[in-house]
């Protein structure tokens, strides 16, 4: 019942500004495409009220991903997938069109944002401990997703086929060859021949125009499905008192819920937040605005730095210091640390797959009851050192690069 | 009764053609595309000789860097040749003056390495591995020695082609 | 680029012996340092306590920020005027030449340093006078107490700075590369981690002795001085755990940059003292591990998982204390001609080696640390350690953390400072020669590691570019 009147006030809404013919063909649509339906489907339903602002980084993810695929699109009116010609696509862009070169900016910049809002998305979900049942397969997927961005970090970073690019080409296809057994091989299938050539540069393209993107955005959708059918878990503030409730409490709570309330099966007390709110306009003006900001953010740093391009790539380079995007430097700083053939698959693949793996298992591996963040030491704290590991990592990296 | 078991049979022969159609559709797409992926590994490469310089204005014990255009192997619709640095070296041994042609890719992460001549060794800026003059490696992360160019002598002009092999 | 030296004025020396003036001007800094570095731990601990007394209710976290600020008001008179004494006299009248010339290459550090100081002072002064009545905006006073831990922070940075660069200096007058010298980053982290540890072990050391004096029996201060060893040492081995790996690479730098003081750490004289410093972190994650499984123990629960931690730790610890020769040091041995196993009559002891054994004992003292502390904050975190229980066996525990803790900055400074060998200053200034001090060039001799072009002409090969 309720339902239908927010229904019909939105039918009303959506067609305010037009009448007549236009209202009329409006309802004509809508009767065929069932666009109200979706709207309504979209914007109305339950959020947690408190903490908000912190549960926007997730949106400001899928609008920065958004951007990229939207700059990416229009930057293939003008670069050439070839050895010979990506370099100088790309430096008749920056030189010759400036607008372009924004483009090139911002696809850069919103790359680089987006690591950090992932980084931090990550963060606040593991902090909250949102992963928790029922949600443990939507974790897994986020792990994923982020190992699929990362994964369009490297090769997008390949495809200038500039000095940076080249080497930075060079030393990612040479980590896989010490893979045991099929390592030459494996190389050989993602050079495209024993060393680097004209079918390095297409693979990787098509590896980042195509096959990841086309991994990566099923995986956003599943990601969302099953946002919206166990609702938004929120964190520990929307949860304060759970314990202390008695079971009438609790049941009354649980039968008063709004959809997409309660998620279930669920620990006891934790199916429905205390507060609920409205997603459409609440929580969309917060996203909207944090996601404005990020855009924004990245418009002004595409047109006042933009994009490097270094010079050609020179595979006869003598002096050339081939640094790692700033995202992969613990890795970087890795292989230093992990010298000699038998130690340098521990560094490669064996510390960061136990890594990559520990992650993923972080729902089954956290048994803790309760969700604030001091009452979980058996997660927080090899966490906290996780990511104060990472953090010297990458300060030691930046050290030794600068002091070469 | 029969009817029914014969409409289930039926049904279960129609599922198992679903799942073998959409089998056979999906090998006789996945075999071409594997198949092309994994072409380069089949492919023999050749490998011409190519000119570096007159070794007799190579000094001893100094690496010299040439950069000569070798044929990077592999098979692709363009086989550039490209242009790859290859450090002459003249070993004073004992009793001989040995000649090695060294590539200077360095064999941990394929970094370029250049001779320090503060350090007195092949510096790889990436990851700071080491190699002596001979192409050892003595420090830092390298797995293995610098590999070297087959090399041939022509007089005194000598030649290499892009084929590496083993080094000390 | 004109000489520094030419305007440096003339200055006077004291009629003091080089080795009595370099003697003085150690302790004195040895001293400063201890306050300093508690300093610094100190407020971002202080800030963090306040915090939780605020949003947690707590009234051991109130009483311990009370206490704290007021040992930290006392500390820092102490401290700053060691400071002060330090640089008006000690610096300027024994050592006048290396610290005037050290001004002109660090002369922003050195004003960063002095702004961050009255800024510090400036923020603790409020905090020490008025803390109670600074309560009742208590958002105010924890953003006091944040802003304190910047300037401090800031302070100690900026002498990072100067510490880091007079061990591996760079070309002078290019400030972002007197910034970034090759062990500032090392340094820094290792000094930020270090000083939140020695503070913890402070506080830990603290409680330690009052719990075992008369007054720590009485049943209304007991629970708290318990609950403030447990606090503090959490804070002095979960830092610490940072420290073998931030040190490692620290040393690191110092092999590449600056050789010979890399020598002289790990194969020459002060391999000794390296290695009673590696003693030290042994005892500082033994013993902890060790408190932590007596004190849950304590409260009546057995946890087999800490025994077994202890039990690693102490195993680490012997195979890190193994010294890796018979002698005081590698040169020794090579000059005895006696680099051979001990078993065929040379002094080498093959299980003190840095790589494999020590490496081992470093990765073992990490993890084991990381899982130890995690199983005591799961008790701790689950209001499961009555406090109160402890007996003198933690008591002693902590009292023997703190020890180390402290010896261990001690002996840290001193090898670093010691480890230039003659130089104040890496390659360009010797320590009795501190009137011939030009400043470091660009084009300055490297010694990174045994160069020895002996008769052979280098032609530098030509960079190839098409």
């Amino acid at each position: 019942m309720a339902d239908e009147l927010q229904r019909s006030a939105l039918v009303a809404k959506l067609t305010r500004p037009v009448a007549g013919l236009m209202a009329t063909t409006y309802r004509w649509v809508d009767e065929r495409l069932g666009v109200t339906d979706l709207v309504h489907q979209l914007l109305y339903e339950a959020v947690p009220k408190r903490g908000a602002w912190a549960y926007s980084l997730g949106s400001a993810t899928l609008i920065l991903i958004v951007l990229q695929i939207t700059t990416g699109m229009f930057l293939l009116w003008t670069y050439v997938p070839s050895t010979t010609e990506a370099w100088q696509s790309l430096n008749f862009i920056e030189y010759h069109d400036e607008f372009a070169a924004i483009v090139r900016g911002m696809h850069l910049w919103g790359a680089y944002v987006l690591f950090v809002v992932i980084g931090m998305h990550m963060v606040r979900t593991f902090v909250s401990g949102s992963y928790k049942k029922p949600r443990e397969l939507n974790w897994i997927i986020g792990v994923v997703l982020f190992l699929l961005v990362l994964g369009l970090g490297i090769t997008g970073a390949m495809l200038p086929w500039d000095q940076a690019a080249y080497w930075t080409a060079t030393v990612v296809t040479h980590v896989v060859s010490y893979l045991p057994i099929f390592g030459t091989q494996v190389q050989e299938i993602l050079r495209g021949g024993p060393q680097m050539g004209p079918a390095t540069l297409t693979r990787f393209f098509a590896i980042h125009i195509w096959l990841l993107p086309a991994l990566l955005v099923p995986m956003i959708g599943l990601h969302l499905i099953l946002l919206r059918r166990h609702g938004e878990h929120g964190s520990w503030v929307n949860y304060e008192g759970v314990e202390e409730e008695t079971e009438a409490e609790r049941a009354k709570r649980m039968a008063n819920a709004e959809a997409p309330y309660p998620a279930l099966p669920s620990d006891p007390g934790y199916a429905v937040p205390m507060d609920l709110d409205e997603f459409f306009p609440s929580q969309v003006f917060k996203d909207a605005v944090v996601s404005f900001g990020l855009v924004l953010l990245i418009f002004v740093m595409a047109v006042v730095i933009g994009a490097p391009l270094e010079r050609a790539a020179n595979p006869a380079a003598l002096n050339y210091v081939p640094t790692p995007e700033w995202f992969f430097l613990p890795l970087d700083q890795l292989l230093v640390q992990f010298p000699q053939a038998w130690m340098i698959p521990v560094g490669v693949f064996i510390i960061p797959g136990i890594g990559t793996t520990l992650l993923m298992l972080v729902p089954f591996l956290d048994r803790t009851p309760g969700r604030q963040p001091w009452r979980r030491p058996e997660v927080m704290v090899p966490a906290l050192f996780v990511v104060l590991f990472l953090v010297f990592e990458a300060l030691l990296a930046v050290n030794r690069l600068f002091n070469l | 009764m029969s009817i029914a078991q014969k409409r289930i049979s039926r049904r279960k022969f129609m599922i198992l053609a679903i799942n073998a159609a959409g089998a056979g559709a999906g090998l006789l797409i996945a075999a071409p595309i594997v198949g092309s992926i994994l072409s380069p590994i089949f492919y023999k490469s050749k490998y011409p000789w190519v000119m570096v310089a007159d070794i007799q204005h190579v000094p001893v014990g100094v690496p010299t860097a040439y950069v000569v255009m070798v044929d990077q192997g592999g098979d692709s619709w363009q086989v550039p040749k490209v242009p790859r640095t290859v450090y002459v070296v003249k070993l004073n041994l004992i009793n001989q003056v040995q000649l090695i042609a060294l590539s200077n890719v360095c064999t941990h992460m394929q970094c370029d390495v250049h001779w320090d001549i503060n350090l007195n060794v092949f510096f790889c800026p990436c990851h700071g591995g080491e190699y002596s003059m001979d192409g050892t490696n003595i420090a830092g992360p390298p797995p293995q020695p610098l590999f070297r160019y087959q090399h041939k002598l022509v007089g005194n002009t000598l030649f290499i082609r892009n084929v590496l092999v083993g080094g000390s | 680029m004109p000489l520094i030296a030419s305007t440096t004025p003339q200055l006077t020396q004291v009629p003091i012996s080089t080795g009595m003036a370099t003697a003085l001007v150690a302790l004195l800094m040895l001293a400063h340092v201890q306050f300093a570095a508690w300093q610094q731990g100190g407020y971002i601990i202080l800030a963090v306590s306040d915090f939780m007394g605020w949003k947690r209710k707590s009234a051991n976290y109130d009483r311990f920020s009370k206490g704290l600020v007021t040992a930290l008001g006392a500390t820092f008179a102490i401290g700053g005027s060691l400071a002060i004494f330090a640089v008006m006299i000690l610096f300027l009248g024994l050592w006048g030449h290396f610290y005037v010339d050290l001004q002109k290459v660090l002369f922003w550090p050195f004003v960063g340093e002095a702004a961050a100081f009255v800024g510090e002072i400036i923020c603790l002064y409020p905090l020490y006078a008025r803390w109670d009545r600074l309560g009742h905006v208590r958002g105010l006073r924890v953003g006091l107490e944040l802003l304190l831990f910047i300037n401090a922070s800031l302070q100690m940075l900026l002498i990072n700075v100067v510490a880091s660069y007079m061990l591996t200096p760079r070309p002078a007058f290019n400030l972002p590369a007197i910034l970034l010298n090759p062990t500032e980053i090392p340094l820094e982290i290792h000094r930020f981690v270090g000083n939140i540890a020695w503070a913890g072990a402070v506080i830990a050391l603290v409680a330690g002795i009052r719990l075992l004096l008369r007054s720590g029996r009485r049943p209304e201060l007991r629970p708290y001085l318990d609950w403030m060893g447990h606090y503090g040492l959490i804070y002095a081995i979960g830092f610490t755990i940072a420290q073998p790996l931030v040190g490692w690479e620290y040393a690191k730098e110092i092999q590449l940059h600056a050789y010979a003081s890399w020598y002289d750490m790990m194969l020459g004289g002060l391999s000794v003292a390296f290695l009673f410093q590696v003693f030290l972190l042994g005892s500082i994650f033994t013993v902890g591990i060790f408190y932590l499984w007596r004190r849950v123990r304590a409260s009546g629960f057995r946890s087999p998982a800490l025994a077994v931690c202890t039990v690693l730790s102490f195993g680490a610890w012997l195979l890190i204390s193994t010294p890796s020769s018979l002698a005081w040091s590698y040169e020794s041995v090579f000059a005895a001609n006696a680099n051979v196993p001990i078993w065929q009559g040379g002094l080498l002891i093959p299980w003190g080696a840095m790589i494999p054994w020590k490496l081992t004992a470093l990765v073992a003292f990490t993890g084991v640390t990381i899982v130890a502390l995690t199983i005591y904050l799961k008790y701790a975190s689950r209001g499961k350690l009555r406090w109160g229980d402890a007996g003198r066996g933690q008591a002693f525990s902590l009292i023997a953390v703190g020890i180390s803790v402290s010896l261990i900055m001690a002996l840290m400074g001193f090898i670093r400072e010691s480890s230039r060998g003659p130089f104040l200053i890496t390659n360009q200034m010797l320590i009795n020669q501190q009137q011939n001090f030009s400043p470091p060039s660009a084009t300055g001799p490297a010694l990174n590691g045994p160069a020895s072009n002996a008769g052979v002409s280098i032609i530098l090969p030509t960079e190839l570019h098409p």
